[in-house]
């Protein structure tokens, strides 16, 4: 059975280092990601595990064997890949390519036997292609071509499968389709799978293992929650993104955020008074628009903090949990005071957070635009004892002018 | 139509057995056409008398239908046959390393530079015999050089092969048309080259069969023994590596095998055209694209087309059996492609 190590590997294409110095071990039943940007040789990795393009310094062994000592054919019988497409020219039937897995065990005038054609209606069955076997392969679409190229590759039965961007064609249901079959495969079979992702969120659903390369060089390795952090992906992708823990099944997914750096001062300050996930996409959109926003005050780990967080706004924070004391009331009171535009969100009221409006009280002034979001249903969230969240809206209300809207994503129109 | 096929495509041997039945019959047919009629059944009886080792057991026969069967026709039609199964497995081939139903024995240059050869033989004076070999070196250099060009780094790259070739075929027509301008006006002169340009069975001799016809037998044995890392092309030249095939040597065994089949054949007809080119669509619509049963069908197509046409071409005065090819083909080519439209069958 496969155990693959991969030692100092440097390779490239004529003359063209791309590959500078990769080590891994994949383990028997193994299920390994390789993500990275274009071009930083992910592709190039899966050729030179296959002996596709020779080695040029350090080695690719299987179980210990270096790969420029096993012949093409055997390699083929412990390693098949899926690329990403295939073009096929004339019209072999679904049966025809899914066969070509057996070659490999196959003599040069040998035809497939009973056994090679009940492996390879196993593996039509397992992909969902058994149904149209004897269409012509120009006749199918693209996820159902891949699904072709797939069973073809289990009927080669190798002991770690290859895949590169095997899914990139598929619509999202294939997607999955096709990755569940694959990870059944991977953990009742003990197939190994090395799998080229360019989506970080397919990599960290489906792999144990996840390596990052970042121009041909290994930058992370490792579990997906070590590799895929927010500190690697700006340093690799230049991006800024989230990564959240999926409430069902506690994998990760990642979601990038569009980072515009703060650096010029916006022409107007906006102070949003949120919490709660009242925000929406307010925050990113103000600072979009170019406005310089600020908000207070939110407690650690409010999802509204999160996002002014990853928009680098200045913002008064509270402790977890805890009720606003009188420095962030203060803090907070200052940045109304200094805003342009107070955007108060709908955000849930309780006692822990009412200071919040009694901030807006004290700080707008008559030169300040005063937004408030969707002030009818303040009763609904209004969770403070003998309803002072209410009384407040009413006083505030009273002492000044204000525009009302009915939602945060209508905040934006108004500016 | 439809169950026919999957018939075929399940028991190809009972459509090569028909083929080869097939074959014998329009053979013995073909050598009872000609500027004397002699009666089939006669024809039989003299091929029978003339078969070695079974001869013996039939009576012999003297005399001119003999000579003419024997002498004339029966060289003229084993050659079309050769040339023909030849020339259609050198296109399947061509077409299966290319992945492009497009390509043709040709592709390479071959035709063009037999061309130059032959032209040059005929300009400076060659004897009749010796030109099939100036044709067969000029085709074969051609093909060479078209190798060298199309080789990257140690591989040898699909797209700059076939461009090396096109630029190599306009080289190679460039100089004949520039041998055909500077020579005398004489039309024997001129007929002898335009004859090898449209590609001819005229004047064919024992020698000429007796030499092509191991060439053929190797050559297509070459070209058959790798079938199977041909299928496996057709996945792409990387998915072909990684299930095993040894895609450097078999590009290049089967593209040297078919250029020395269409060299050869070149050499002795002159560029007969369509039958590398059509055959094998022909025979991917019977028995499709999977060439363990793809070339055989295909030789077997090659040389049955190409004797009806030789026929066809004697009885209708001897006009070169290129140009019979060639408007015979065109139609049944262009009935095909009007009969699969829409449908993705080639």
């Amino acid at each position: 059975m496969v155990n693959l190590e991969v030692d100092s590997l440097v390779t490239g294409y004529s003359g063209k280092k791309i590959l500078k110095n990769i080590s891994f071990n994949v383990e028997k039943g193994e299920f390994l990601g390789i993500i990275g940007p274009n071009g930083s040789g992910k592709s190039t990795l899966i050729r030179a595990l296959t002996q596709v393009i020779p080695t040029w310094n350090g080695c690719v062994k299987y179980d210990k064997k270096k790969i420029d000592h096993i012949s093409r054919n055997d390699i083929a019988k412990k390693v098949s890949v899926v690329p990403q497409d295939t073009f096929i020219n004339f019209p072999f039937t679904v049966r025809d390519v899914v066969l070509m897995g057996r070659s490999p065990y196959l003599g040069r005038f040998e035809n497939p036997g009973k056994e090679d054609i009940k492996i390879a209606e196993e593996t039509m069955k397992t992909t969902s292609t058994l149904r149209f076997k004897d269409r012509s392969v120009r006749d199918l679409s693209g996820g159902e071509l891949q699904r072709v190229v797939l069973a073809r590759a289990l009927t080669q039965k190798p002991d770690l499968l290859l895949l590169d961007e095997a899914t990139s064609q598929l619509d999202i249901g294939h997607k999955k389709e096709v990755m569940d079959t694959i990870k059944e495969k991977n953990e009742k079979k003990n197939l190994s799978v090395i799998s080229v992702h360019h989506n970080l969120n397919l990599a960290a659903r489906y792999c144990e293992k996840i390596l990052l390369l970042d121009d041909g060089k290994k930058h992370a390795y490792g579990k997906p929650k070590e590799v895929l952090t927010n500190s690697h992906l700006r340093a690799v992708y230049g991006v800024e993104a989230e990564v959240h823990e999926h409430p069902k099944d506690g994998s990760l997914y990642v979601s990038p955020v569009d980072k515009k750096i703060n650096t010029k001062k916006g022409e107007k300050t906006v102070h949003v008074i949120c919490g709660g996930n009242s925000t929406g996409t307010l925050l990113k959109d103000l600072v979009e628009k170019g406005y310089e926003v600020t908000a207070g005050v939110l407690n650690v780990m409010d999802s509204d903090l999160e996002k002014a967080d990853f928009l680098d706004l200045e913002v008064v924070t509270e402790a977890p949990f805890s009720s606003i004391t009188h420095d962030s009331y203060e803090k907070n009171t200052e940045l109304i005071k200094k805003a342009d535009v107070v955007v108060v969100t709908d955000f849930p009221v309780g006692e822990g957070n009412i200071r919040n409006l009694e901030g807006v009280k004290e700080g707008v002034t008559n030169e300040t635009e005063l937004i408030l979001v969707d002030i009818e249903n303040i009763g609904e969230r209004d969770f403070t004892e003998k309803n002072r969240g209410r009384e407040l809206y009413a006083e505030i209300s009273n002492k000044m002018e204000f525009e009302k809207v009915g939602s945060t994503e209508k905040v934006l129109k108004l500016l | 139509m439809e169950s026919m096929r999957e018939i075929i495509r399940k028991k190809p041997k009972s459509l090569f057995s028909f083929l080869s039945l097939l074959l014998l019959i329009v053979i013995i047919y073909s050598a009872t056409v000609g500027t004397v009629d002699i009666p089939f059944q006669k024809v039989l009886a003299i091929l029978l008398s003339e078969t070695p080792l079974i001869g013996r057991w039939f009576p012999a026969f003297e005399g001119t239908d003999r000579t003419i069967v024997v002498n004339l026709r029966l060289p003229r039609i084993l050659l079309g046959v050769i040339v023909g199964s030849s020339l259609a497995v050198s296109g399947t081939s061509m077409q299966g390393v290319f992945k492009n139903p497009l390509a043709s024995p040709f592709i390479l240059g071959v035709s063009a530079g037999g061309g130059m050869g032959a032209a040059v033989g005929i300009y400076i004076g060659i004897t009749y015999y010796l030109l099939p070999l100036f044709a067969f070196i000029a085709a074969l250099g051609t093909v060479i050089l078209v190798f060298a060009l199309g080789r990257v780094r140690g591989k040898t790259d699909i797209a700059t092969l076939l461009l090396a070739g096109l630029a190599m075929n306009f080289l190679m027509s460039g100089l004949t048309n520039y041998i055909r301008y500077i020579s005398p006006p004489e039309k024997e002169f001129h007929l002898r080259i335009l004859a090898f340009m449209f590609g001819t069975l005229n004047g064919s001799i024992w020698k000429e069969a007796v030499i092509s016809l191991p060439i053929m037998i190797i050559g297509i044995a070459l070209v058959f023994a790798y079938s199977k890392d041909l299928n496996l092309f057709q996945m792409g030249e990387e998915s072909a590596m990684q299930m095993g095939v040894e895609v450097e040597r078999t590009k290049m065994i089967q593209l040297f095998t078919s250029s020395l089949l269409a060299a050869t054949m070149v050499a002795f007809t002159g560029v007969i055209g369509f039958v590398g080119l059509m055959m094998p669509h022909a025979a991917r619509l019977i028995v499709g694209p999977e060439h363990k049963k793809l070339i055989p069908t295909s030789a077997l197509f090659g040389g049955i087309f190409l004797v009806v046409c030789d026929t066809i071409s004697r009885m209708i005065g001897g006009i070169p059996v290129g140009i019979v090819t060639v408007l015979l083909g065109s139609p049944f080519f262009i009935y095909l492609l009007i009969k699969n439209r829409g449908e993705t069958g080639w």
